[in-house]
Parts: C-alpha cells; sequence; structure tokens
C-alpha cells in the first residue's frame, strides 16, 4: 500500500488541494455557523413560557382615544365571546377574571426594609395554565395563595429599583423562597394571606393565581360585582394562521402577546439563516468541485501508472483507495477544525446573547454536528464513488 | 486454469483482409499448462493484441477465446483482478514498469499482492541477471536491457498457470537472454505452468514444444 501511495501521490497538486481545503473549510464553517446561531437564537424568541403553551393568545379590545372618552365599554361581551368560540381557528377561550377588591402586597425581608404596594389579581381557568396541579391550587381556608408573575416585574425590580436603591439583586429562585403577605379587603371585611410566587410568565403581563382563589375571594370580597371580562385567552390550533390576524383586525381586538413580534423575528431569522447558509452551501459545492476537478486532473495525469497498475493484478478499488483516503480524510479534517473553529466562535457571540437573554437555556452544538457529519459523510460517498467510477473508466480504455 | 483456447479468433481489424496466413487466426487452437509455446509474428500480425485479449486488457476480437472452456467476455472485473494476480503472468512487450519506483521497488509493488516469493529469491535472481547493484536505483535511469529484466522477475514473483513473455529478449544480449530463459523455465516448471514466448525474430533458445506463426 505504501508503494502504491507512493507512486500515486505524483502530481498531486498541493495548491490545488491547499485551494479545496479552504474553501471546504470555509463553506462548511458557514453553513455549521448559522445553523448553530439560528439554533441559539431562534429560542430567545420563540422560547415556550412555562404556564402558558405557545397556542394560546391573550386577546382584548383595543382601547382608543374615542372609546376612553364615551365610556365604551372595553369589556367582552357574552356574545362577544360566543362569536370568537364560534370561529373555525378557535378551540377553545378561557375569560380573564379581575379581582373586584382591593388588594395589597407587602414583603418584609430582614435588613431589606418593608415594601408595600397596592396590586389586583386576575385568574384565567385552570385548564389553560401549565404548572403543577399540586402547586397551582387553593381551597377556601388555605393560608398560601400561589402566584405567577410577569418575568418583567423581576427584571423592573432588579435592573430599575434594586440598582438605583443599592438593594440586593433577586434571582427567580430567591423569590419564589420569600412569602408575601397579601392583605384583601372589600365588602366590609378584611383577610391576611401569604402569597408564593411559583413561576414567572413572559406571556401573561398580569399578576396570575388560580381560579379557585379568585371564584373565592370575589364572592367573599365583593358579592355581586360586574365580573365582565376584559382579556379572552383564546386556544388555537395554529397560532401563525393569517385567519386569526384578520378576524382580530376586523373585529378592532388585539393580542398584547408578543407571540407575533417573535414570530416575525423568528421568521426574519430563518431567512436570514437560510440566505447565510445557502452561500456556505455554495461554497461547498464550489469547493467540492475544485476537488473533483483536482483529482480528476490526478488521475488523468496518473492514468498510465493506474492502469499498469489494474494490469498487474490491483483491483479498481484498491487502485482508487489512495485517492479515496485522500479525500476523505480531508472532508474529515475539515470537518472537525470547523467543528472546532464554530466552538470557538460560538463562544464569542454567546457570551453576548447571555447577556441580552440572561434566562436563554443554552443547548449543546448538536444540530450542526450533525449536519456536519451528514454533509461530510454525502461529499465523502460522493467523491468515493467518483473517484472509482473515473478508476473504472481507465480499466474500460475510457479514462 | 489449465487451457487457454482459441475459436476462430480474429483482431477486428483484421475482419476486412481476405488474405490471412496465420496459425492462430481464425483457427482452433488450445496452449495447455506446461508446456512451452513459440508464438513468431512479424510486425503488425497482431502478436501484441494477442496478449492483450488473454490478459483481459482488450477484447477487440472476434471469435472466441475460453479459459477451460469459459468465455472470457463473461469475466467480471473480480474475475480478471483475480487472474491477473495468481493465474496469468505477462511480461509486457512495452513493460509497463513505474519509473518514479526503484528496480526492487517495481518487483515488490507486484510481490505485494500475493506474497509469493521472498525478498532473498527475489535478490537472488537480481544477482543472477546481473543487475543485482542496481536494485535500489530507479528504473527510469536504467537501460532499456536492465528494464527487461526487472519486469522479467516482476512477472515471475507472482503465482501463474501460464505464463506470456513478450518478446522478452529484444534487448538483451545472448548470455543475459541465456540466463533470463533458464530462470524463467525453472520458476515455470516449478509451477507446473504453461510458457508462451513470442518473438519477431530473436528469440531465446528454448526447447519449444510447439511453434505457431501468427
Amino acid at each position: 500500500m505504501i508503494l502504491v501511495w507512493k507512486l500515486l501521490r505524483q502530481h498531486i497538486s498541493v495548491p490545488q488541494f491547499a485551494g479545496f481545503f479552504l474553501a471546504n473549510l470555509l463553506g462548511m464553517l458557514i453553513v455549521l455557523l448559522s445553523l448553530q446561531f439560528y439554533c441559539d437564537v431562534a429560542p430567545a424568541f420563540t422560547q415556550g413560557d412555562g404556564f402558558i403553551k405557545s397556542e394560546y393568545l391573550v386577546v382584548s379590545k383595543r382601547i382608543s382615544m374615542v372609546g376612553a372618552f364615551n365610556g365604551r365599554s372595553s369589556s367582552f361581551s357574552q356574545a362577544d365571546i360566543r362569536e370568537i368560540r364560534e370561529q373555525k381557528f378557535c378551540k377553545s377561550v378561557g375569560a380573564f377574571t379581575a379581582s373586584q377588591y382591593e388588594v395589597s402586597a407587602s414583603m418584609g425581608v430582614e435588613g431589606m426594609g418593608y415594601m408595600s404596594t397596592d396590586m389586583f389579581f386576575e385568574s384565567v381557568p385552570d385548564r389553560f395554565v401549565d404548572a403543577d396541579t399540586e402547586n397551582w391550587h387553593f381551597e377556601p381556608g388555605d393560608p398560601v395563595v400561589p402566584i405567577i408573575l410577569p418575568r418583567n416585574y423581576l427584571a423592573i425590580y432588579n435592573f430599575g429599583f434594586a440598582q438605583s436603591r443599592s438593594l440586593p439583586k433577586l434571582s427567580e429562585g430567591v423569590v419564589g423562597m420569600v412569602d408575601l403577605n397579601v392583605r384583601l379587603r372589600g365588602g366590609g371585611r378584611e383577610e391576611m394571606l401569604k402569597g408564593r410566587v411559583v413561576g414567572f410568565s413572559n406571556r401573561l403581563n398580569t399578576i396570575l393565581v388560580p381560579e379557585g382563589f379568585m371564584d373565592w375571594s370575589n364572592r367573599a370580597f365583593a358579592p355581586g360585582a360586574d365580573t365582565a371580562p376584559t382579556r379572552l385567552i383564546v386556544e388555537v390550533d395554529n397560532p401563525t394562521d393569517d385567519g386569526i390576524a384578520r378576524f382580530l383586525q376586523e373585529k378592532g381586538y388585539e393580542t398584547e402577546d408578543d407571540k407575533l413580534d417573535a414570530g416575525r423575528t423568528t421568521y426574519f431569522l430563518k431567512i436570514v439563516s437560510g440566505v447565510v447558509m445557502s452561500v456556505g452551501l455554495l461554497i461547498s459545492v464550489l469547493s467540492f468541485y475544485i476537488l473533483m476537478l483536482s483529482v480528476y486532473l490526478l488521475v488523468q495525469k496518473n492514468t498510465a501508472k493506474l492502469e499498469n497498475l489494474l494490469l498487474i493484478g490491483y483491483s479498481p478499488w484498491r487502485v482508487g483507495l489512495p485517492y479515496q483516503v485522500l479525500t476523505v480524510g480531508m472532508n474529515l479534517l475539515v470537518f472537525l477544525l470547523a467543528v472546532g473553529f464554530l466552538v470557538l466562535l460560538r463562544g464569542y457571540y454567546l457570551d453576548m446573547l447571555l447577556l441580552m437573554f440572561p434566562q436563554m437555556e443554552v443547548e449543546g452544538i448538536w444540530p450542526s454536528c450533525i449536519l456536519g457529519i451528514l454533509l461530510c459523510l454525502g461529499v465523502s460517498v460522493l467523491n468515493v464513488y467518483a473517484i472509482h467510477a473515473k478508476v473504472m473508466a481507465i480499466w474500460r480504455h475510457k479514462g | 486454469m489449465d487451457k487457454i483456447e482459441l475459436k476462430n479468433t480474429l483482431p477486428e481489424v483484421f475482419a476486412l483482409r481476405d488474405d490471412i496466413q496465420s496459425d492462430i487466426w481464425h483457427r482452433e487452437v488450445a496452449f495447455e499448462r506446461g508446456h512451452l509455446y513459440l508464438v513468431e509474428a512479424g510486425s503488425g500480425t497482431g502478436k501484441s493484441s494477442l496478449c492483450s485479449y488473454i490478459i483481459g486488457y482488450r477484447d477487440d476480437y472476434q471469435g472466441i477465446i475460453c479459459f477451460d472452456g469459459k468465455n472470457i467476455r463473461s469475466n467480471k472485473v473480480k474475475d480478471w483482478v483475480e487472474l491477473r494476480k495468481r493465474s496469468l503472468s505477462l511480461l509486457f512487450q512495452e513493460l509497463r514498469l513505474f519509473p518514479e519506483l526503484t528496480a526492487y521497488e517495481n518487483v515488490a509493488i507486484k510481490n505485494n499482492l500475493t506474497g509469493f516469493k521472498k525478498r532473498r529469491k527475489i535478490e537472488e535472481w537480481f544477482g543472477a541477471l546481473g543487475i543485482g547493484d542496481k536494485m535500489h536505483e530507479k528504473v527510469g535511469r536504467m537501460s532499456f536491457g536492465q528494464q527487461q529484466r526487472v519486469a522479467m522477475i516482476r512477472a515471475l514473483s507472482q503465482p501463474f498457470d501460464f505464463l506470456l513473455a513478450d518478446e522478452p529478449v529484444s534487448h538483451l544480449d545472448d548470455e543475459n537472454g541465456k540466463v533470463m530463459g533458464e530462470i524463467m523455465m525453472e520458476e515455470a516448471r516449478a509451477q507446473g505452468a504453461g510458457v508462451i514466448v513470442t518473438s519477431i525474430g530473436k528469440h531465446i533458445a528454448l526447447d519449444y514444444e510447439k511453434t505457431f506463426r501468427l
């Protein structure tokens, strides 16, 4: 084998192969990097919310200047709800129920002073909330109310309030461990309860409590008050269905959800990544072309040697093997180097991303590794086949 | 393999000629294992074509060529590879050596396929043929006569049932030709092989059992 290699390496053009190597490395790196970047960044926009599934949209009526002055109600009537329920895209509808009494919450942590604020609660039917039923449960008489807060609140506290008052920053875990003192007052009654934050949501801009708690508290503190909902939660088949957007537009409803924005951003990201990946693929294809040309040229220049080897009893596979090993080896090396560079470059942008989206979960580089392996494998199989075909052409004197 | 038969075989380029006077073309001829044949030919009578057909390099002939009764047109690539490796050895007229390799490497590249001959035996042959000092010289720098001897050693470094020597001594003096003939026959006898020598005039003096005029 060593002798065969010694013979067949004649006429190998180092510049040609170096050219292929660099071009292929660049192409592969661009392809892998664009995929990896997409995989890394997309979740920052589309990250599912632990508590509200992505098929749920939160719908409210648009609050217009005119409406604000002429007192037109921004709440949904039963007829409105029925109409939405009858839409094709709608699987089910739930109403947001707001607390009809006074709520104030206070939090006292030793050494941090005492903070108190007026606030409100809202609830949606429990089937729309994707939390542990054990945590997300309230029976009249329970001393603790589970609460889901908007993640923004924590950000506002950490980056606005705590920063300016030199208070310690709180992580989600710490907040979950602190009990809030919740005071409910209305209808001539007053009661103190403990509140526990069981989670944070990106998609619900409200302070959410279990349905059971809301039913009980509204009955107890504001009997007979009007509870027409101002926001609805709608389960749909497919949130990207443009029929939904049309219907909402027509009725003057809006979704307070950033889902659509995120959808647009993801779409844009997809396009950009797709374009970049196509460029990478194009470079890869061209580099493959260079390699095939180089190998063909090499085989052409060594035709006499290959033919002699065949005539003294070497099989076509054995004669082609050195070139196959050479190209497959280069493909492998390119793949490994590309992954190495990918990890290096990813390190740079990941730091930046994590600064921008601290709650982002970082996944591994498997998607791009798998793509890289597939590319490498595909190209190698083509190389091996093309070289064998070329040797067979020499066998048949058509080389 | 015991028998090579040619049945009405004729190179396609001769197909339109009507003056073919030959002991081989357009006849029934059989070469058998263990025998020594001489094929004498003038230029342009298809001597190299005959070798090319038998080694499976070309198939531009009419008629049938059979190995042990099997038409060689039905041979697959792997059949030919096996035949060239273990049954048929050809000393090419144009030698087909690799000028980039040394004389020894040229032999080794063949011998490595089967590991048939020990290095010592090969060195012995180099010595006997008077090129022992050229073993590690690049073949490209050797004279044609020297290359012819290297090619013969290579042809002997494999198991074979038939050895085709296409003008083996065209560039050798009588003394070297004689030594080469002895070595060739010694190896062929050891293997019980048939030998077909071609020549366009000058040929090794051997006890040919049958001579064909091509």
